[in-house]
Protein backbone atom coordinates (compact mmCIF):
# COMPACT_ATOMS: atom_id res chain seq x y z
CA UNK A 1 0.00 0.00 0.00
CA UNK A 2 1.20 3.34 -0.67
CA UNK A 3 1.56 6.24 1.46
CA UNK A 4 -0.32 9.15 1.16
CA UNK A 5 3.26 11.14 1.03
CA UNK A 6 4.11 8.41 -1.75
CA UNK A 7 1.43 9.11 -3.61
CA UNK A 8 1.37 13.19 -3.83
CA UNK A 9 5.30 12.31 -4.50
CA UNK A 10 3.98 9.79 -7.71
CA UNK A 11 1.38 12.44 -9.06
CA UNK A 12 4.60 15.52 -8.69
CA UNK A 13 6.87 13.29 -10.15
CA UNK A 14 4.09 12.39 -13.45
CA UNK A 15 3.17 16.15 -13.72
CA UNK A 16 7.31 17.06 -13.96
CA UNK A 17 7.75 14.57 -16.24
CA UNK A 18 5.10 15.15 -18.22
CA UNK A 19 6.32 19.26 -18.74
CA UNK A 20 9.44 17.25 -19.55
CA UNK A 21 7.83 15.19 -21.87
CA UNK A 22 6.57 18.08 -23.75
CA UNK A 23 9.21 20.13 -24.26
CA UNK A 24 11.64 16.94 -25.32
CA UNK A 25 9.02 16.43 -28.19
CA UNK A 26 8.39 20.07 -29.50
CA UNK A 27 10.49 19.36 -32.22
CA UNK A 28 8.45 16.28 -33.00
CA UNK A 29 4.62 18.16 -32.46
CA UNK A 30 5.74 21.03 -34.12
CA UNK A 31 6.56 19.04 -37.50
CA UNK A 32 3.41 16.76 -37.47
CA UNK A 33 1.25 19.85 -36.48
CA UNK A 34 2.67 21.74 -39.36
CA UNK A 35 2.99 19.28 -42.09
CA UNK A 36 -0.20 20.34 -42.82
CA UNK A 37 -0.20 23.47 -43.32
CA UNK A 38 0.76 26.01 -46.05
CA UNK A 39 3.95 28.24 -45.76
CA UNK A 40 1.92 30.73 -45.22
CA UNK A 41 0.07 29.59 -42.25
CA UNK A 42 3.43 28.12 -40.84
CA UNK A 43 4.49 32.07 -40.28
CA UNK A 44 1.66 33.25 -39.18
CA UNK A 45 0.69 30.81 -36.55
CA UNK A 46 4.84 30.78 -35.40
CA UNK A 47 4.46 33.20 -32.43
CA UNK A 48 1.10 31.11 -30.97
CA UNK A 49 0.09 28.45 -29.71
CA UNK A 50 -1.59 26.96 -33.18
CA UNK A 51 2.16 26.01 -34.20
CA UNK A 52 1.34 23.06 -32.05
CA UNK A 53 -2.01 22.57 -33.64
CA UNK A 54 -2.78 21.38 -37.00
CA UNK A 55 -5.14 23.48 -38.86
CA UNK A 56 -8.75 22.82 -38.63
CA UNK A 57 -9.81 19.68 -41.50
CA UNK A 58 -10.46 21.01 -44.55
CA UNK A 59 -10.58 20.06 -48.55
CA UNK A 60 -6.43 21.21 -47.96
CA UNK A 61 -5.46 19.39 -45.19
CA UNK A 62 -3.64 16.50 -47.13
CA UNK A 63 -2.52 19.00 -49.54
CA UNK A 64 1.05 18.40 -49.00
CA UNK A 65 1.39 15.18 -48.45
CA UNK A 66 -0.68 14.69 -51.61
CA UNK A 67 1.89 17.38 -53.63
CA UNK A 68 4.85 14.84 -52.24
CA UNK A 69 3.17 11.46 -53.36
CA UNK A 70 2.13 12.84 -56.50
CA UNK A 71 4.37 15.49 -57.87
CA UNK A 72 7.88 13.60 -56.57
CA UNK A 73 9.05 10.23 -57.02
CA UNK A 74 9.11 9.80 -53.35
CA UNK A 75 6.83 6.66 -53.75
CA UNK A 76 9.14 5.12 -55.95
CA UNK A 77 11.97 5.85 -53.26
CA UNK A 78 10.04 4.22 -50.73
CA UNK A 79 8.86 1.38 -53.28
CA UNK A 80 13.07 1.15 -53.85
CA UNK A 81 14.03 0.69 -50.22
CA UNK A 82 11.23 -1.53 -49.68
CA UNK A 83 12.62 -3.67 -52.07
CA UNK A 84 16.12 -3.62 -51.36
CA UNK A 85 15.28 -4.28 -47.49
CA UNK A 86 13.59 -7.16 -48.24
CA UNK A 87 16.42 -8.38 -50.74
CA UNK A 88 18.42 -7.75 -48.15
CA UNK A 89 16.54 -9.87 -45.60
CA UNK A 90 16.66 -12.41 -47.48
CA UNK A 91 19.69 -13.21 -48.31
CA UNK A 92 21.37 -11.79 -45.27
CA UNK A 93 19.27 -14.70 -43.25
CA UNK A 94 20.48 -17.03 -45.82
CA UNK A 95 24.28 -15.99 -46.25
CA UNK A 96 24.55 -15.37 -42.10
CA UNK A 97 22.21 -18.03 -41.12
CA UNK A 98 23.61 -20.73 -42.99
CA UNK A 99 27.27 -19.81 -41.33
CA UNK A 100 26.11 -19.08 -38.01
CA UNK A 101 25.29 -22.84 -38.39
CA UNK A 102 28.44 -24.33 -39.82
CA UNK A 103 30.00 -22.57 -36.47
CA UNK A 104 27.67 -24.00 -34.43
CA UNK A 105 26.51 -27.46 -35.30
CA UNK A 106 29.51 -28.56 -38.27
CA UNK A 107 32.76 -29.65 -37.39
CA UNK A 108 35.03 -28.66 -39.77
CA UNK A 109 38.86 -27.70 -39.21
CA UNK A 110 39.43 -24.55 -38.06
CA UNK A 111 35.91 -23.89 -36.58
CA UNK A 112 36.93 -22.11 -33.41
CA UNK A 113 39.22 -19.59 -35.12
CA UNK A 114 36.43 -18.23 -37.32
CA UNK A 115 34.14 -18.05 -34.17
CA UNK A 116 37.15 -15.62 -32.94
CA UNK A 117 37.69 -13.93 -36.29
CA UNK A 118 33.61 -12.99 -36.21
CA UNK A 119 33.57 -12.00 -32.96
CA UNK A 120 36.93 -9.55 -33.32
CA UNK A 121 35.17 -8.54 -36.86
CA UNK A 122 32.67 -6.74 -34.72
CA UNK A 123 34.72 -4.39 -33.60
CA UNK A 124 35.71 -2.95 -37.16
CA UNK A 125 34.40 0.44 -37.53
CA UNK A 126 32.77 0.26 -40.97
CA UNK A 127 33.25 3.87 -41.88
CA UNK A 128 37.15 2.60 -42.36
CA UNK A 129 36.77 0.87 -44.88
CA UNK A 130 33.90 2.76 -46.84
CA UNK A 131 36.07 4.23 -49.32
CA UNK A 132 37.62 0.93 -50.44
CA UNK A 133 34.13 -0.52 -50.75
CA UNK A 134 33.49 2.95 -53.05
CA UNK A 135 36.64 2.14 -54.85
CA UNK A 136 35.69 -1.86 -55.62
CA UNK A 137 32.07 -1.08 -56.15
CA UNK A 138 33.56 1.57 -58.92
CA UNK A 139 36.24 -0.65 -60.93
CA UNK A 140 33.93 -3.51 -60.72
CA UNK A 141 31.49 -0.74 -63.05
CA UNK A 142 28.60 -1.68 -60.51
CA UNK A 143 28.26 2.28 -59.41
CA UNK A 144 24.68 3.07 -59.66
CA UNK A 145 23.50 -0.50 -59.83
CA UNK A 146 21.38 -2.32 -57.20
CA UNK A 147 23.66 -5.06 -57.10
CA UNK A 148 26.61 -2.96 -56.10
CA UNK A 149 24.66 -1.37 -53.22
CA UNK A 150 23.62 -4.50 -51.91
CA UNK A 151 26.98 -6.64 -52.38
CA UNK A 152 28.69 -5.08 -49.79
CA UNK A 153 25.88 -5.18 -47.37
CA UNK A 154 24.61 -8.85 -47.16
CA UNK A 155 27.39 -10.49 -45.26
CA UNK A 156 26.97 -9.15 -41.67
CA UNK A 157 29.57 -10.60 -38.67
CA UNK A 158 26.70 -9.88 -35.53
CA UNK A 159 23.96 -11.20 -37.18
CA UNK A 160 26.44 -14.61 -38.04
CA UNK A 161 27.23 -14.58 -34.37
CA UNK A 162 23.82 -14.12 -32.94
CA UNK A 163 22.48 -16.49 -35.64
CA UNK A 164 25.44 -19.07 -34.47
CA UNK A 165 24.61 -18.48 -30.10
CA UNK A 166 20.90 -19.16 -31.22
CA UNK A 167 21.78 -22.38 -33.08
CA UNK A 168 24.11 -23.42 -30.48
CA UNK A 169 21.07 -24.65 -27.95
CA UNK A 170 19.33 -26.63 -30.89
CA UNK A 171 19.23 -30.39 -29.98
CA UNK A 172 21.52 -32.26 -31.82
CA UNK A 173 19.92 -35.32 -32.22
CA UNK A 174 17.17 -34.11 -34.34
CA UNK A 175 19.98 -33.09 -36.86
CA UNK A 176 20.80 -36.75 -36.97
CA UNK A 177 17.86 -38.14 -37.34
CA UNK A 178 17.19 -36.11 -40.13
CA UNK A 179 20.34 -37.47 -41.54
CA UNK A 180 18.83 -40.74 -41.36
CA UNK A 181 15.84 -39.50 -43.01
CA UNK A 182 18.11 -38.85 -45.95
CA UNK A 183 17.12 -35.37 -45.36
CA UNK A 184 19.61 -33.09 -47.37
CA UNK A 185 21.73 -30.96 -45.28
CA UNK A 186 20.91 -27.54 -46.71
CA UNK A 187 17.36 -29.12 -47.25
CA UNK A 188 17.22 -29.50 -43.58
CA UNK A 189 18.71 -25.88 -42.46
CA UNK A 190 15.68 -24.30 -44.34
CA UNK A 191 12.64 -26.73 -43.48
CA UNK A 192 13.81 -27.28 -39.75
CA UNK A 193 16.59 -24.96 -38.43
CA UNK A 194 15.37 -21.63 -39.69
CA UNK A 195 11.47 -22.60 -38.71
CA UNK A 196 12.59 -23.57 -35.34
CA UNK A 197 14.70 -20.46 -35.06
CA UNK A 198 12.35 -17.81 -35.10
CA UNK A 199 12.72 -15.20 -32.84
CA UNK A 200 16.01 -14.55 -34.37
CA UNK A 201 14.96 -15.03 -37.47
CA UNK A 202 12.48 -11.92 -36.64
CA UNK A 203 15.54 -9.79 -35.03
CA UNK A 204 17.69 -10.29 -37.50
CA UNK A 205 15.06 -9.44 -40.32
CA UNK A 206 13.75 -6.28 -38.30
CA UNK A 207 17.11 -4.84 -37.42
CA UNK A 208 18.01 -5.65 -40.88
CA UNK A 209 14.79 -3.37 -42.23
CA UNK A 210 16.09 -0.40 -39.73
CA UNK A 211 19.75 -0.55 -41.02
CA UNK A 212 18.53 -0.48 -45.26
CA UNK A 213 15.72 1.72 -44.30
CA UNK A 214 17.81 4.45 -42.30
CA UNK A 215 21.21 4.16 -43.87
CA UNK A 216 22.26 7.24 -45.50
CA UNK A 217 26.15 6.83 -46.33
CA UNK A 218 26.53 3.93 -47.97
CA UNK A 219 23.30 4.62 -50.51
CA UNK A 220 24.53 8.40 -51.25
CA UNK A 221 28.01 6.96 -52.28
CA UNK A 222 26.59 4.06 -54.41
CA UNK A 223 23.17 5.85 -56.17
CA UNK A 224 23.49 8.41 -58.23
CA UNK A 225 20.68 8.38 -60.48
CA UNK A 226 17.27 9.39 -58.99
CA UNK A 227 15.71 6.13 -60.53
CA UNK A 228 17.41 3.76 -57.72
CA UNK A 229 17.67 6.07 -54.82
CA UNK A 230 16.96 4.76 -51.21
CA UNK A 231 13.82 6.92 -49.20
CA UNK A 232 16.78 8.56 -47.31
CA UNK A 233 18.44 10.26 -49.90
CA UNK A 234 15.32 11.12 -51.85
CA UNK A 235 14.37 12.95 -49.27
CA UNK A 236 17.37 14.29 -49.42
CA UNK A 237 16.92 15.55 -52.65
CA UNK A 238 13.22 16.63 -52.13
CA UNK A 239 14.23 19.07 -49.81
CA UNK A 240 17.12 20.06 -51.59
CA UNK A 241 14.54 21.87 -54.03
CA UNK A 242 13.93 25.35 -54.36
CA UNK A 243 10.31 24.11 -54.95
CA UNK A 244 9.65 22.64 -51.86
CA UNK A 245 7.99 24.47 -49.33
CA UNK A 246 8.51 24.34 -45.99
CA UNK A 247 4.86 22.14 -45.28
CA UNK A 248 6.33 19.18 -47.42
CA UNK A 249 9.21 19.53 -45.94
CA UNK A 250 8.28 18.19 -43.22
CA UNK A 251 5.62 15.90 -44.60
CA UNK A 252 8.12 14.19 -46.26
CA UNK A 253 9.84 13.27 -42.91
CA UNK A 254 6.73 12.23 -41.43
CA UNK A 255 5.94 9.80 -44.38
CA UNK A 256 9.92 8.50 -44.09
CA UNK A 257 9.46 7.71 -40.70
CA UNK A 258 5.90 6.21 -41.09
CA UNK A 259 7.31 2.59 -41.79
CA UNK A 260 9.64 2.66 -39.39
CA UNK A 261 7.26 3.85 -36.72
CA UNK A 262 4.72 0.39 -38.23
CA UNK A 263 7.85 -1.74 -37.80
CA UNK A 264 8.69 -0.27 -33.96
CA UNK A 265 5.18 -0.69 -32.80
CA UNK A 266 4.46 -4.44 -34.72
CA UNK A 267 8.01 -5.87 -32.91
CA UNK A 268 8.68 -3.00 -30.12
CA UNK A 269 8.73 -6.60 -27.68
CA UNK A 270 11.46 -8.18 -29.36
CA UNK A 271 13.59 -4.92 -30.48
CA UNK A 272 13.19 -3.45 -26.76
CA UNK A 273 14.06 -7.20 -25.76
CA UNK A 274 17.12 -6.61 -28.18
CA UNK A 275 18.19 -2.95 -26.99
CA UNK A 276 18.29 -4.20 -23.13
CA UNK A 277 19.81 -7.64 -23.68
CA UNK A 278 22.76 -6.29 -25.59
CA UNK A 279 23.50 -3.70 -22.76
CA UNK A 280 23.04 -7.12 -20.29
CA UNK A 281 25.15 -9.56 -22.16
CA UNK A 282 27.82 -6.54 -22.58
CA UNK A 283 27.65 -4.52 -19.52
CA UNK B 1 37.52 -40.39 -41.41
CA UNK B 2 35.36 -40.74 -43.87
CA UNK B 3 32.61 -38.53 -41.79
CA UNK B 4 35.51 -36.07 -40.89
CA UNK B 5 36.00 -35.18 -44.93
CA UNK B 6 32.12 -35.05 -45.22
CA UNK B 7 32.15 -33.10 -42.24
CA UNK B 8 34.80 -30.33 -43.91
CA UNK B 9 32.89 -30.14 -47.00
CA UNK B 10 29.77 -29.51 -45.52
CA UNK B 11 31.21 -26.53 -42.85
CA UNK B 12 32.51 -25.15 -45.84
CA UNK B 13 28.98 -25.76 -48.25
CA UNK B 14 27.80 -24.09 -45.21
CA UNK B 15 30.21 -21.37 -43.78
CA UNK B 16 31.24 -21.07 -47.88
CA UNK B 17 29.39 -18.30 -49.16
CA UNK B 18 29.55 -15.79 -46.19
CA UNK B 19 33.56 -16.58 -46.29
CA UNK B 20 33.52 -15.56 -49.82
CA UNK B 21 31.76 -12.28 -48.92
CA UNK B 22 33.62 -11.94 -45.72
CA UNK B 23 36.81 -11.72 -47.62
CA UNK B 24 35.74 -9.52 -50.73
CA UNK B 25 34.26 -7.23 -48.27
CA UNK B 26 35.88 -7.15 -45.19
CA UNK B 27 39.48 -9.08 -45.39
CA UNK B 28 40.53 -7.65 -48.87
CA UNK B 29 39.80 -3.94 -47.94
CA UNK B 30 40.92 -3.91 -44.28
CA UNK B 31 44.32 -5.27 -45.96
CA UNK B 32 44.14 -2.37 -48.97
CA UNK B 33 43.49 0.33 -46.38
CA UNK B 34 46.09 -0.76 -44.27
CA UNK B 35 48.48 -1.20 -47.28
CA UNK B 36 47.16 2.35 -49.09
CA UNK B 37 47.80 4.12 -45.79
CA UNK B 38 51.78 3.78 -46.60
CA UNK B 39 51.24 5.13 -50.37
CA UNK B 40 50.62 8.10 -52.24
CA UNK B 41 47.42 6.24 -54.08
CA UNK B 42 45.42 8.72 -56.15
CA UNK B 43 42.77 6.76 -57.77
CA UNK B 44 42.61 9.51 -60.76
CA UNK B 45 45.98 7.98 -61.64
CA UNK B 46 46.83 5.01 -59.92
CA UNK B 47 50.09 4.40 -62.25
CA UNK B 48 51.87 7.10 -60.14
CA UNK B 49 51.57 5.03 -56.99
CA UNK B 50 54.59 5.30 -54.78
CA UNK B 51 55.70 3.84 -51.30
CA UNK B 52 56.19 6.42 -48.54
CA UNK B 53 56.53 4.86 -45.59
CA UNK B 54 55.01 6.92 -42.69
CA UNK B 55 54.98 9.88 -44.37
CA UNK B 56 50.98 10.37 -44.67
CA UNK B 57 51.15 9.15 -41.01
CA UNK B 58 53.25 12.32 -40.20
CA UNK B 59 51.62 14.77 -42.83
CA UNK B 60 48.27 13.68 -41.63
CA UNK B 61 49.12 15.17 -38.11
CA UNK B 62 50.76 18.30 -39.70
CA UNK B 63 47.70 18.88 -41.87
CA UNK B 64 45.11 22.02 -40.23
CA UNK B 65 41.94 20.26 -42.20
CA UNK B 66 42.77 16.87 -40.45
CA UNK B 67 43.46 18.33 -37.07
CA UNK B 68 40.49 20.41 -37.07
CA UNK B 69 38.65 17.47 -37.88
CA UNK B 70 39.75 15.51 -35.12
CA UNK B 71 39.32 18.21 -32.73
CA UNK B 72 35.73 19.02 -33.77
CA UNK B 73 35.00 14.84 -33.36
CA UNK B 74 36.63 15.60 -29.78
CA UNK B 75 34.60 17.98 -29.30
CA UNK B 76 31.56 16.46 -30.68
CA UNK B 77 32.36 13.79 -27.73
CA UNK B 78 32.64 15.85 -25.32
CA UNK B 79 29.48 17.36 -25.33
CA UNK B 80 27.60 13.88 -26.37
CA UNK B 81 28.99 12.23 -23.93
CA UNK B 82 28.41 13.69 -20.34
CA UNK B 83 24.84 14.68 -21.84
CA UNK B 84 23.55 11.55 -23.20
CA UNK B 85 24.54 9.33 -20.35
CA UNK B 86 23.67 11.00 -17.40
CA UNK B 87 20.57 12.62 -19.25
CA UNK B 88 19.39 8.65 -20.03
CA UNK B 89 20.22 7.58 -16.56
CA UNK B 90 18.66 10.60 -15.04
CA UNK B 91 15.04 9.82 -17.15
CA UNK B 92 15.63 5.88 -16.63
CA UNK B 93 15.67 6.90 -12.71
CA UNK B 94 12.67 8.85 -13.13
CA UNK B 95 10.46 6.88 -14.89
CA UNK B 96 11.58 3.47 -12.96
CA UNK B 97 9.83 5.52 -10.18
CA UNK B 98 6.77 7.28 -11.71
CA UNK B 99 3.57 4.77 -11.53
CA UNK B 100 1.36 6.79 -13.57
CA UNK B 101 1.69 6.54 -17.18
CA UNK B 102 5.10 4.95 -17.25
CA UNK B 103 4.15 3.40 -20.79
CA UNK B 104 3.62 6.74 -22.15
CA UNK B 105 6.85 8.19 -20.92
CA UNK B 106 8.75 5.52 -22.03
CA UNK B 107 7.20 5.46 -25.61
CA UNK B 108 7.68 9.70 -25.37
CA UNK B 109 11.48 9.98 -24.91
CA UNK B 110 12.09 6.87 -27.64
CA UNK B 111 10.21 8.65 -30.32
CA UNK B 112 13.62 10.14 -31.63
CA UNK B 113 15.47 7.30 -31.55
CA UNK B 114 12.80 5.93 -33.87
CA UNK B 115 13.70 8.74 -36.92
CA UNK B 116 16.88 8.46 -38.62
CA UNK B 117 19.44 10.88 -39.04
CA UNK B 118 18.76 12.09 -42.59
CA UNK B 119 15.17 12.76 -41.05
CA UNK B 120 16.21 14.14 -37.64
CA UNK B 121 19.40 16.38 -39.09
CA UNK B 122 16.16 17.92 -42.18
CA UNK B 123 13.50 18.76 -39.28
CA UNK B 124 16.03 20.26 -36.97
CA UNK B 125 17.49 22.70 -39.92
CA UNK B 126 13.98 23.88 -39.53
CA UNK B 127 13.80 24.20 -36.07
CA UNK B 128 17.46 25.78 -36.01
CA UNK B 129 16.21 28.37 -39.15
CA UNK B 130 17.09 32.07 -38.24
CA UNK B 131 13.02 32.99 -38.38
CA UNK B 132 12.51 29.56 -36.79
CA UNK B 133 10.27 28.01 -33.86
CA UNK B 134 13.04 27.97 -31.94
CA UNK B 135 14.16 31.66 -32.36
CA UNK B 136 10.49 32.17 -31.95
CA UNK B 137 10.14 30.71 -28.95
CA UNK B 138 13.50 31.97 -27.16
CA UNK B 139 11.92 35.62 -28.39
CA UNK B 140 8.92 34.72 -25.99
CA UNK B 141 10.92 34.65 -23.17
CA UNK B 142 13.30 37.55 -24.00
CA UNK B 143 16.34 35.67 -25.35
CA UNK B 144 17.52 37.10 -28.93
CA UNK B 145 17.66 35.03 -31.59
CA UNK B 146 20.53 33.25 -32.07
CA UNK B 147 22.41 31.50 -35.41
CA UNK B 148 22.98 27.92 -34.09
CA UNK B 149 24.18 26.48 -37.71
CA UNK B 150 24.74 29.46 -39.45
CA UNK B 151 27.41 30.47 -36.85
CA UNK B 152 31.10 28.87 -36.64
CA UNK B 153 30.36 28.88 -33.28
CA UNK B 154 27.12 27.37 -32.48
CA UNK B 155 27.01 24.92 -35.19
CA UNK B 156 28.68 22.13 -33.62
CA UNK B 157 27.14 22.48 -30.52
CA UNK B 158 23.68 22.81 -32.02
CA UNK B 159 24.21 19.19 -33.57
CA UNK B 160 25.47 18.15 -31.08
CA UNK B 161 22.69 18.83 -28.16
CA UNK B 162 20.40 17.34 -31.48
CA UNK B 163 22.20 14.46 -31.17
CA UNK B 164 21.77 14.07 -28.00
CA UNK B 165 18.14 14.56 -28.26
CA UNK B 166 17.83 11.85 -30.94
CA UNK B 167 19.86 9.50 -28.98
CA UNK B 168 19.33 9.93 -25.15
CA UNK B 169 15.73 7.44 -25.32
CA UNK B 170 18.29 4.60 -26.87
CA UNK B 171 20.23 4.61 -23.19
CA UNK B 172 17.46 5.33 -21.41
CA UNK B 173 15.58 2.13 -22.18
CA UNK B 174 19.32 0.14 -21.31
CA UNK B 175 19.13 1.95 -17.65
CA UNK B 176 15.66 0.90 -17.40
CA UNK B 177 16.60 -2.43 -18.68
CA UNK B 178 19.50 -2.56 -15.62
CA UNK B 179 17.05 -0.74 -12.84
CA UNK B 180 14.35 -3.54 -13.15
CA UNK B 181 17.34 -5.94 -13.23
CA UNK B 182 18.12 -5.14 -9.47
CA UNK B 183 17.04 -7.62 -6.49
CA UNK B 184 14.83 -5.34 -4.51
CA UNK B 185 15.41 -7.59 -1.76
CA UNK B 186 18.24 -4.84 -1.65
CA UNK B 187 16.21 -2.03 -1.12
CA UNK B 188 13.93 -4.04 1.35
CA UNK B 189 17.07 -4.36 2.89
CA UNK B 190 18.12 -1.18 3.16
CA UNK B 191 14.79 0.26 4.37
CA UNK B 192 15.28 -2.20 7.34
CA UNK B 193 17.92 0.04 8.03
CA UNK B 194 16.00 3.15 7.61
CA UNK B 195 18.53 4.22 4.24
CA UNK B 196 17.79 7.52 3.15
CA UNK B 197 16.78 7.86 -0.65
CA UNK B 198 20.68 9.07 -1.69
CA UNK B 199 21.91 6.40 0.48
CA UNK B 200 20.01 3.81 -1.27
CA UNK B 201 20.75 5.48 -4.60
CA UNK B 202 24.50 6.07 -3.74
CA UNK B 203 25.47 2.34 -2.53
CA UNK B 204 22.21 0.23 -4.49
CA UNK B 205 21.62 1.61 -7.25
CA UNK B 206 24.74 3.24 -8.64
CA UNK B 207 27.38 -0.04 -8.07
CA UNK B 208 24.43 -2.32 -9.17
CA UNK B 209 24.32 -0.15 -12.58
CA UNK B 210 28.27 0.26 -12.61
CA UNK B 211 28.83 -2.17 -15.70
CA UNK B 212 25.65 -0.72 -17.71
CA UNK B 213 26.97 3.03 -17.14
CA UNK B 214 30.43 1.73 -19.00
CA UNK B 215 29.26 -0.08 -21.42
CA UNK B 216 26.59 3.20 -21.84
CA UNK B 217 29.35 5.66 -22.03
CA UNK B 218 31.36 4.16 -24.44
CA UNK B 219 29.30 3.06 -26.34
CA UNK B 220 27.93 6.85 -26.56
CA UNK B 221 31.47 7.76 -26.94
CA UNK B 222 32.07 5.10 -30.24
CA UNK B 223 28.71 6.63 -31.72
CA UNK B 224 29.50 10.21 -30.92
CA UNK B 225 33.42 9.49 -32.43
CA UNK B 226 31.72 8.45 -35.79
CA UNK B 227 29.53 11.59 -36.82
CA UNK B 228 29.38 12.68 -40.13
CA UNK B 229 25.69 12.25 -41.34
CA UNK B 230 24.48 15.30 -39.48
CA UNK B 231 27.07 17.68 -40.49
CA UNK B 232 26.81 16.41 -43.55
CA UNK B 233 23.25 17.16 -44.35
CA UNK B 234 23.01 20.31 -41.91
CA UNK B 235 26.04 22.45 -42.69
CA UNK B 236 27.99 20.24 -45.10
CA UNK B 237 30.89 20.30 -42.69
CA UNK B 238 30.31 24.52 -42.36
CA UNK B 239 30.66 27.14 -41.09
CA UNK B 240 34.18 27.46 -41.87
CA UNK B 241 34.85 24.01 -41.04
CA UNK B 242 33.56 24.05 -37.65
CA UNK B 243 31.29 20.75 -37.91
CA UNK B 244 34.01 19.13 -40.38
CA UNK B 245 34.60 15.52 -38.37
CA UNK B 246 37.05 12.97 -38.96
CA UNK B 247 34.55 10.70 -40.85
CA UNK B 248 33.88 12.93 -42.94
CA UNK B 249 37.43 14.00 -43.40
CA UNK B 250 37.71 10.53 -45.03
CA UNK B 251 34.81 10.19 -46.23
CA UNK B 252 35.14 13.62 -48.58
CA UNK B 253 39.51 12.67 -49.18
CA UNK B 254 38.75 9.51 -50.36
CA UNK B 255 35.59 9.57 -52.38
CA UNK B 256 35.77 13.18 -53.96
CA UNK B 257 39.14 13.77 -53.83
CA UNK B 258 40.01 10.44 -54.63
CA UNK B 259 43.44 10.62 -52.47
CA UNK B 260 42.97 6.91 -51.09
CA UNK B 261 46.26 7.11 -50.05
CA UNK B 262 45.47 9.71 -46.96
CA UNK B 263 42.06 9.10 -46.43
CA UNK B 264 43.54 5.37 -45.81
CA UNK B 265 45.81 7.03 -43.36
CA UNK B 266 42.99 8.64 -41.52
CA UNK B 267 40.63 5.68 -41.74
CA UNK B 268 43.47 3.24 -39.61
CA UNK B 269 44.09 6.51 -37.12
CA UNK B 270 40.04 6.74 -36.77
CA UNK B 271 39.86 2.41 -36.22
CA UNK B 272 42.70 2.56 -34.06
CA UNK B 273 40.96 4.53 -31.68
CA UNK B 274 37.60 3.02 -32.24
CA UNK B 275 38.84 0.01 -31.33
CA UNK B 276 41.07 1.07 -28.14
CA UNK B 277 37.61 1.85 -26.87
CA UNK B 278 36.24 -0.66 -27.92
CA UNK B 279 38.82 -2.89 -25.78
CA UNK B 280 39.01 -0.74 -22.72
CA UNK B 281 35.11 -1.36 -22.58
CA UNK B 282 35.33 -5.12 -23.04
CA UNK B 283 38.14 -5.19 -20.44
CA UNK B 284 36.29 -3.22 -18.19
CA UNK B 285 33.03 -5.06 -18.47
CA UNK B 286 34.45 -8.61 -18.54
CA UNK B 287 36.33 -6.93 -15.17
CA UNK B 288 33.25 -6.11 -13.44
CA UNK B 289 31.54 -9.55 -14.54
CA UNK B 290 34.34 -11.38 -12.89
CA UNK B 291 34.33 -9.53 -9.76
CA UNK B 292 30.70 -10.27 -9.41
CA UNK B 293 31.16 -14.07 -10.03
CA UNK B 294 33.60 -14.20 -7.42
CA UNK B 295 31.44 -12.27 -5.03
CA UNK B 296 28.75 -14.83 -5.73
CA UNK B 297 30.87 -18.02 -5.22
CA UNK B 298 32.59 -16.26 -1.96
CA UNK B 299 28.90 -15.57 -0.80
CA UNK B 300 28.34 -19.44 -1.71
CA UNK B 301 31.36 -20.70 0.09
Amino acid sequence: MLTKRQKTFNYILAAVLLVLSLFFLFPVIWMLANSFKGDAAITADMNTVSAFIPPALNGSFFENYVSILTNTSFLRYMANTLFYAAVLIVLGIVVNGLAGYALAKIKFPFRERWVLVILLLQIVPMETIITIHFLMIAKMGLLNTIVGYILPMIVNPFNIFLFRQVFLSLPDDVYEAAQLDFCSPIKYFFTMVLPMSKTVVATVSVFTFLGVWNDYLWPSLVFTSSDLLTAQIGLNSITANENTTMGQTLAVITLVTIPVIIIYSLFSKQIVEGVTSTGSKEG
Amino acid sequence: MKRKKSNSLLGMAFFGPALVLLTVFLFIPMILTLVFSFTDFFALNPGLTHFVGFENYINIFQDELFLQSFFNTVKFVLIIVPCQSLGALGLALLINRVTICKKYFKVAFFVPVVMSLAVVSTLWMQIYSPEGILNTLLGNLGIAAQPFIHSAKQALPSIALMSVWQGVGYQMIIFLGGLQAINPALYEAAEMDHASGWQKFKDITLPELKPLCVFVFITVTIGAFRMIVQPMVMTGGGPSHSTYTMVYNIYETGTVNWEIGIASTMAIVFAIFVMILTVIQSILTRDKEEKKHVNKKTKNL
